[in-house]
C-alpha cells in the first residue's frame, strides 16, 4: 500500500475523521482512522461507536492496503507538514509518512478489530436544505442536557410532517425549537439524535451545500454529504411531550434590540455570581427593561435597554447564561420576549421570524 | 434445565477466554439474551454498531459456545434492544438546580401512558380491593378475564392511576404488544382532526392496531353522535378480536345521560367495579404509604389528624400531605400535631361549611322525594322513617350533634330513638350497598 495526496486535501479529511476517533478508547482501534485504498480511492474511517465517518478521497495510489493509524498522531503529523503533497506506505507495522523532507513512522494498530459501520436501507428518508439543518442544530443543540439520566434530554428531536422539519431539544430549563422547510419525505417519526452527535453532524454540514438527504430506520440515521458519510445511532426513548407547556397568550410583552440585550448580558456576566444569576425586570412605564447582576466578592451592575412594552410590570432572576444562549440563534434585528410573570417561563423570539423560539425558566429563589 | 441469563453468562465465560479482552470488554457488555424460540437464540445488543460487527465478526465463536452450553440451539440472531442497559447512576442523587424546571411530562410516547402509575404504588383498601382485583385479573388474562373493565366513581379515588398501572405492567409484561391510554377527550379531538384532515382511514387503522386500549373518563363521549358510533364500531372491533378495553367513567354507564343503549350494554357486558371513597382505614393507610414515598416519618398523631379531617378524595388527602411534606422539608423540625392543624387550616375542616339542620333535613327529604314536613311527624311510615334515619345517622356522623338535640329537632323524639336509628343505618351500611351509594350522594350534595 502507497499513496500521495494534496497534503490540504489529506488534512482535511483527517482532522473530520478525528473528531470522530475515541480517544481513551477500550479497544485501540477505535482510537484509530482506518485508512483502505482500494481502486485508485483512500477512504478514511473512523467511529466511537456512537456515531460514525467515512470519507472518500481521489489519490494516486500504488497497490490496496488497509491500515489502522492513531487518529491524534496522523493529525498532529499532518497538521505542522509543510509540503504541498504527502506520501505514505505501510512497511510491516509501520506507516510512513513524508512531506518536504519529513519523514516519520507511525506505529499502526491492529485494523481487524476495526468495525464496520452501520448503513442505513434507503427506505425511509427526507431531504432538507444543508445549510437549514446547520443552522436549525445550531439553534437548539446547546439546550441538551448533560446529564445521563435521561437520554432522551440528551438529545435533539426531530420530527417532521407537513412541509416542516422540527428540531427540539431541552434540559428541562430550558427548551428550543427551530422549524426548517422539509423539501421531501413526508412525514419524519420523532428521532432523537443523541447532541453530541448532532454537533458533530453540523460540523460537517457547514462546507456543504444544496440538499441532504438523511435517511433513518429504528436505531440509525445516515446521510451522504459530498464524499463524507455519516452515521449515528439514535436513542430509545420518549421525548417529553414539550408542545403542551408553551405559553400561548401573555402577560408582558417587550420588544428590544438583539444588540442592546446581547451587549448587556455579556457586561452582566462579568458582576454575575455562580449561579449566573442576572434579575431582570420589565418597567411599562419607563419602556425600559433593568438587567442587574451582583456577586459580594466582585460588585454589581445595573443595565437599562430601551423597550417596546405591552402588558404589566415584570421583575425575575435567570440564569444570565440561559438568556444569552438563546440571542445565538437569532438573526434579526430585534427579540420578542413574552412572559405570564414570576415563576413562570420566558418565551424568547426574533422579533420577525417565527420559525424559532426558545423557553427558559426563572430561577427559583 | 437452564435460564436464559445462565446460559448467557456461560456462554460469556467462554468468549473471554477465547477473543481478546478489549473485544471482549467492548462488544460483549450490555448484551443479554431476549428470548429462544425454536433454537434460535436472539441475543439483544444495545446498538446497531453492535449488531453488524457481533454478526460478522463474533458470530461463530458465539453460536460455537452456545451450541457447547445447549445443544438445541440452531442458529443466533442480533436484535438491538436497550432493556438490559440500565445506567448505573441513575439512582445517584443530584443537587437540585437553582433554577424551577419546565413542567415536562414523562409520558410514554408511543402508549402514553405515565410511568409513576403502577400497582405497587396503589393503595388497597376495602373501598377499592375489588378494581384492584380485577385489574390484576386483567393484567394476567388480558382479554379473557373481564373484558370490557369499566371502573367508575367519583374523582380522585385513583381510578387514572389504576387504569395507567394496568397499561404499565401490560407494557412490562409483553413489550411486543401494543397498549395505548387516551381520554375520551383527546379520542375526540383526535378523531375530528382526522376528519378535517380527511384521514378517518389512518385513524381508524390507528386505534385498531391496540392489544390493550384504556380510555380515561368515557362519561364524556355522552352526546357527540358521530364520535359515539365510532368509538361503537371500534369497540366492536376490538371486542371481537379479544383485544383487552379498559375504560372509566365517573357514574355507573346505565346513568350516563345522552348514551345510547347498545354503549351501555356493550360497556356493561364485562365488568363493572365501582370505587368509593376510602373508609379513615384506608385514608390513614394512604397517607402513611406516601409519606413513607417521600422518606418522611409524620408523628402518628398528624397522619390520624389528616385521615380524620380529610375525608373522600385521595387527591385532597395527597395536597393535604404534600403542604406538610413542604413545610416539614422547609424548617427541620419534627410537625406537630397543631402545627399540622394551623397548616391544614382551610384544607379539610373548613370545606365543611356551616349546614342547619333544616338544611340537611330539606336536602335527604329531597333526595329520597319525601315531604320535609313528614320528617318531623310521628308517622312511621316506610318511606318516611327510612330518611328520618339517614338524616340522624348523618347528623351524628358528619356534624357530631349530641343524641338528644338530634332528638329534639326531629320533632321531640327520644335520645334513644336516634341511637337505635344511628345504629341501624351504621349495620345496613355493611350490606347494602345501595345504600352506601345514597349516602355517598347525599354527602356530595351537603358540601
Amino acid at each position: 500500500m502507497k499513496f500521495e495526496s494534496p497534503t490540504d486535501q489529506l488534512l482535511k479529511a483527517v482532522s473530520t475523521a478525528a473528531r470522530f476517533a475515541e480517544r481513551r478508547a477500550n479497544l485501540p482501534a477505535l482510537s484509530a482512522v482506518l485508512l483502505v485504498s482500494e481502486g485508485g480511492r483512500l477512504t478514511l474511517r473512523a467511529t466511537n461507536l456512537e456515531c460514525g465517518v467515512e470519507i472518500t478521497l481521489p489519490v494516486k495510489m500504488d497497490g490496496d492496503g488497509v491500515v489502522a493509524v492513531p487518529a491524534g498522531v496522523l493529525l498532529g503529523f499532518l497538521s505542522n507538514a509543510r509540503g504541498k503533497s504527502v506520501t505514505a506506505s505501510l512497511s510491516g507495522e509501520l506507516f510512513k509518512v513524508e512531506s518536504d523532507k519529513v519523514q516519520a513512522s507511525i506505529k499502526t494498530l491492529p485494523h481487524e478489530d476495526f468495525p464496520i459501520l452501520p448503513r442505513v436501507s434507503a427506505e425511509k428518508s427526507f431531504t432538507v436544505k444543508a445549510s437549514d439543518l446547520m443552522r436549525a442544530i445550531r439553534a437548539v443543540a446547546y439546550c441538551a442536557s448533560t446529564s445521563t439520566i435521561k437520554p432522551e434530554l440528551q438529545s435533539v428531536l426531530l420530527y417532521g410532517d407537513a412541509g416542516k422539519l422540527t428540531l427540539v431539544a431541552t434540559d428541562s430549563f430550558r427548551l428550543a425549537e427551530k422549524n426548517i422547510v422539509l423539501k421531501a419525505g413526508g412525514s419524519v417519526p420523532q428521532l432523537l439524535l443523541p447532541a453530541r452527535n448532532a454537533a458533530e453532524l453540523m460540523r460537517i454540514l457547514e462546507g456543504a451545500s444544496g440538499d441532504v438527504e438523511i435517511y433513518y430506520n429504528d436505531n440509525q440515521l445516515s446521510t451522504h454529504i459530498g464524499d463524507v458519510y455519516y452515521t449515528s445511532r439514535l436513542i430509545d426513548g420518549a421525548f417529553p411531550n414539550y408542545r403542551q407547556i408553551v405559553p400561548k397568550t401573555f402577560s408582558t410583552e417587550a420588544v428590544v434590540l438583539r444588540e442592546d440585550f446581547s451587549t448587556s448580558l455579556k457586561s452582566l456576566s462579568v458582576f454575575a455570581d455562580k449561579f449566573s444569576q442576572v434579575s431582570f425586570a420589565v418597567n411599562p412605564a419607563k419602556k425600559a427593561i433593568t438587567l442587574s447582576s451582583r456577586n459580594p466578592d466582585v460588585g454589581e451592575q445595573i443595565s437599562t435597554i430601551k423597550a417596546t412594552i405591552s402588558g404589566e410590570d415584570l421583575a425575575m432572576n435567570f440564569n444570565g447564561r440561559y438568556l444569552a444562549d438563546s440571542l445565538q440563534a437569532i438573526a434579526g434585528d430585534s427579540v420578542r420576549v413574552q412572559s405570564n410573570g414570576p415563576g413562570k417561563a420566558i418565551l424568547i423570539k426574533d422579533a420577525a421570524d417565527e420559525t424559532f423560539f426558545y423557553l427558559a425558566m426563572p430561577m427559583n429563589r | 434445565m437452564t435460564t436464559t441469563k445462565e446460559l448467557w453468562e456461560n456462554a460469556l465465560v467462554e468468549l473471554e477466554l477465547s477473543i481478546s479482552k478489549p473485544n471482549f470488554n467492548t462488544w460483549f457488555k450490555d448484551t443479554h439474551i431476549v428470548r429462544i424460540e425454536d433454537g434460535s437464540v436472539y441475543l439483544g445488543v444495545p446498538s446497531q454498531f453492535a449488531r453488524d460487527w457481533l454478526s460478522t465478526k463474533f458470530h461463530k465463536d458465539i453460536l460455537r459456545s452456545l451450541r457447547g452450553l445447549s445443544e438445541s440451539v440452531r442458529t443466533v440472531e442480533y436484535i438491538i434492544s436497550r432493556g438490559a442497559k440500565k445506567s448505573s447512576d441513575e439512582a445517584a442523587r443530584i443537587v437540585p438546580p437553582p433554577v424551577t424546571e419546565l413542567a415536562l411530562e414523562a409520558v410514554h410516547a408511543k402508549t402514553n401512558l405515565n410511568p409513576r402509575f403502577t400497582l405497587s404504588t396503589f393503595v388497597v383498601g376495602p373501598f377499592n380491593e375489588l378494581a384492584h382485583a380485577a385489574s390484576q385479573a386483567v393484567i394476567r388474562k388480558p382479554g379473557i378475564a373481564y373484558n370490557p373493565l369499566l371502573i367508575y366513581g367519583p374523582t380522585g379515588l385513583g381510578k387514572t392511576h389504576l387504569i395507567q398501572a394496568i397499561g404499565n405492567h401490560f407494557r412490562l409484561q409483553t413489550p411486543d404488544r401494543k397498549v395505548y391510554y387516551v381520554t375520551s377527550e383527546r379520542f375526540s379531538m383526535d378523531y375530528v382532526s382526522a376528519l378535517q384532515a380527511g384521514k378517518v382511514q389512518s385513524f381508524k387503522e390507528k386505534y385498531r392496531q391496540y392489544d390493550l386500549l384504556i380510555m380515561d373518563d368515557v362519561q364524556f363521549l355522552a352526546g357527540r353522535d358521530k364520535i359515539k358510533e365510532e368509538f361503537f364500531h371500534l369497540f366492536n372491533f376490538l371486542h371481537d378480536s379479544n383485544k383487552q378495553l379498559v375504560f372509566s367513567s365517573d357514574q355507573h354507564p346505565n346513568v350516563i345521560q345522552n348514551l345510547e343503549d347498545r354503549l351501555k350494554s356493550r360497556f356493561a357486558a364485562g365488568m363493572v367495579i365501582a370505587v368509593t371513597p376510602p373508609d379513615h382505614q384506608s385514608r390513614l393507610a394512604i397517607v402513611r404509604t406516601k409519606a413513607a414515598l417521600h422518606n418522611v416519618l409524620l408523628p402518628d398523631e398528624v397522619l390520624e389528624y389528616l385521615a380524620t379531617t380529610i375525608e373522600g378524595n385521595v387527591r385532597e388527602l395527597e395536597g393535604a400531605l404534600n403542604t406538610l411534606l413542604i413545610q416539614f422539608e422547609m424548617r427541620d423540625t419534627p410537625l406537630t400535631l397543631n402545627d399540622a392543624k394551623t397548616l391544614l387550616r382551610g384544607a379539610g375542616a373548613a370545606a365543611k361549611k356551616a349546614v342547619s339542620v333544616q338544611d340537611v333535613v330539606k336536602t335527604i327529604a329531597n333526595f329520597y322525594g319525601v315531604e320535609e314536613a313528614s320528617i318531623y311527624e310521628k308517622t312511621r311510615r316506610k318511606e318516611v322513617v327510612r330518611p328520618r334515619q339517614v338524616i340522624m345517622y348523618l347528623l351524628r356522623e358528619d356534624f357530631h350533634i349530641s343524641f338528644p338535640t338530634i332528638g329534639e329537632k326531629m320533632g321531640g323524639r327520644d335520645h334513644t330513638t336516634v341511637i337505635h336509628s344511628c345504629e341501624k343505618i351504621k349495620n345496613d351500611l355493611r350490606g347494602d350497598s345501595i345504600l352506601n351509594q345514597e349516602i355517598h350522594q347525599i354527602r356530595l350534595m351537603l358540601k
